[in-house]
């Protein structure tokens, strides 16, 4: 397995230094832009579809406001607060919401 | 004229009789409101405006109902509404400088009404990166005003979500474990251990705790889903279970016990107010269990997936919200759906909570 990001690496160095009781999978507790394992945008935890959000708008918002999913969903906590202004009904005004890019100081 | 006049008081105090308490239900929505529902007409009473983000929208409860304190501004303020008047009687801004200061869902008021209390997580921004700070236990006292400061700081336990306070002070943390912290101290201790408890077949719980509820029982009470193994080996899978966890807020007692097989996903629940032995939990299907028999008494589906519920102070009925604009109604015996309230603005509630206070 090749670690992707930097909280891999340091998994990664903390398993070869026999620092592994250091690491938490955040299983108990997990928002706010934290790396999460829960299953939930693209699969249910039972491994199907069916325990999706339904309709998925009804869980856009919840989200992207928390920053439950930050690579899947944008992050309206930090990184894009205004990604749904204008747009207080994800049923309704999801084709107002467009993708988003990390700006020119972020790159 | 005084013989009238006293015929018209004992008639008034006859035919009034006492005053009936009855069921506010407190949320927020986009795209900056705190809504107030006469909860047993489906009533819209009161729209604040909060001035603010009102999202993720946690709301907590001064004791007596008439304030609500919601943390605004993307988890970094603290506004109090007086949910009568509209009026803002508290604000605190928690980030400074280039320190950011955020709670994540970590909002309580103690029970005499006195103190408010926050866990703020700061980021230091730096040039070249963010500096993780010690997370923060905050205490502020509720009369502080619009330009609030916590009266006592203390350190808190990193990953802290929703709070509950109990009659003997403590303050009741969901994190890693369900701690207790003394607001004057900060003494922490485990209340109820999770990802410390001693179940050789479990595994570690999963916990999902945005919605600070359970005032109606009195109780601070999370889910919890774990796998359980056929021996501590943990090679071979026995079930997938739901359990509950509770504190009693009067007594400070505690208890953690699995009561169904993991079915379906429930995001949030609560206990009846009049049988604690009957729970209710919410997600796309309205559950009701029987957590003393470990039976399922009835499940329906929902028209959409709803986060959070909440129910009525005589048990009878049981409201869903969060997610859209709509929060339904359901009677409590049958989970048939009786009624719903729309939220005005048309404004999606996403994560808020639903708060249920009495008023006379």
């Amino acid at each position: 397995m090749k670690p992707l990001n930097q909280k891999a690496e340091r998994v990664q160095r903390a398993a070869a230094t026999d620092k592994m009781d250091e690491v938490r999978a955040m299983q108990t507790i997990t928002a706010g832009c934290s790396a999460t394992f829960d299953p939930g945008w693209e699969v249910d935890p039972f491994g199907g579809v069916a325990a999706l959000c339904q309709p998925m708008e009804a869980d856009l918002y919840g989200c992207s406001d928390p920053c439950w999913w930050p690579a899947q969903v944008p992050d309206t906590m930090v990184s894009h607060p205004k990604w749904t202004s204008g747009a207080d009904n994800a049923g309704k005004d999801w084709r107002s919401l467009g993708s988003v890019f990390p700006s020119d100081s972020e790159t | 004229m005084l013989k009238q006049s006293l015929i018209a008081i004992v008639c008034t105090v006859v035919f009034a009789g006492p005053s009936l308490a009855r069921d506010l239900l407190v949320t927020a929505a986009r795209p900056g409101n705190l809504y107030v529902f006469e909860a047993q007409n489906r009533k819209l009473i009161k729209d604040c405006d909060l001035g603010s983000s009102p999202v993720p929208g946690v709301i907590a409860m001064s004791p007596g109902g008439k304030v609500a304190y919601v943390l605004v501004n993307l988890w970094q303020d603290v506004v109090g509404i007086d949910i009568e008047t509209c009026e803002k009687v508290f604000f605190a801004k928690q980030s400074e400088g280039d320190v950011t200061r955020r709670s994540i869902a970590s909002l309580a008021v103690s029970k005499d009404g006195k103190e408010l209390y926050t866990v703020r997580n700061p980021v230091r921004k730096h040039s070249d990166r963010l500096e993780v700070m010690p997370a923060e236990f905050a205490v502020y006292d509720t009369n502080a005003g619009l330009q609030a400061e916590p009266r006592l700081v203390h350190e808190a336990p990193r990953r802290s979500t929703v709070m509950a306070t109990d009659r003997k002070g403590a303050v009741y943390v969901a994190g890693h474990d369900i701690y207790s912290i003394d607001p004057a101290t900060g003494q922490t201790d485990i209340a109820i251990a999770n990802a410390s408890w001693n179940r050789p077949t479990y595994s570690p719980p999963d916990v999902l705790a945005f919605w600070p509820i359970g005032s109606q029982n009195d109780e601070f009470m999370l889910l919890y889903t774990a796998a359980i193994f056929a021996d501590e080996t943990k090679s071979e899978l026995a079930d997938f279970v739901w359990g509950y966890q509770s504190v009693d807020l009067t007594t400070g007692e505690s208890v953690i016990e699995d009561f169904t097989s993991m079915e379906v996903l429930m995001f949030s629940a609560v206990r009846s107010p009049v049988d604690q032995s009957k729970l209710y939990g919410v997600y796309t299907q309205l559950s009701k269990h029987d957590v003393e028999t470990k039976e399922l008494i009835k499940r329906i589906d929902l028209p959409h997936t709803y986060y959070v519920i909440n129910i009525s102070s005589d048990g009878k009925e049981i409201y869903v919200g969060g997610t859209s604009d709509d929060i339904g109604v359901y009677d409590a015996e049958s989970l048939e759906r009786i009624g719903e309230m729309r939220i005005p603005s048309g404004g999606d509630m996403s994560v808020s909570t639903i708060q249920i206070v009495q008023a006379k």
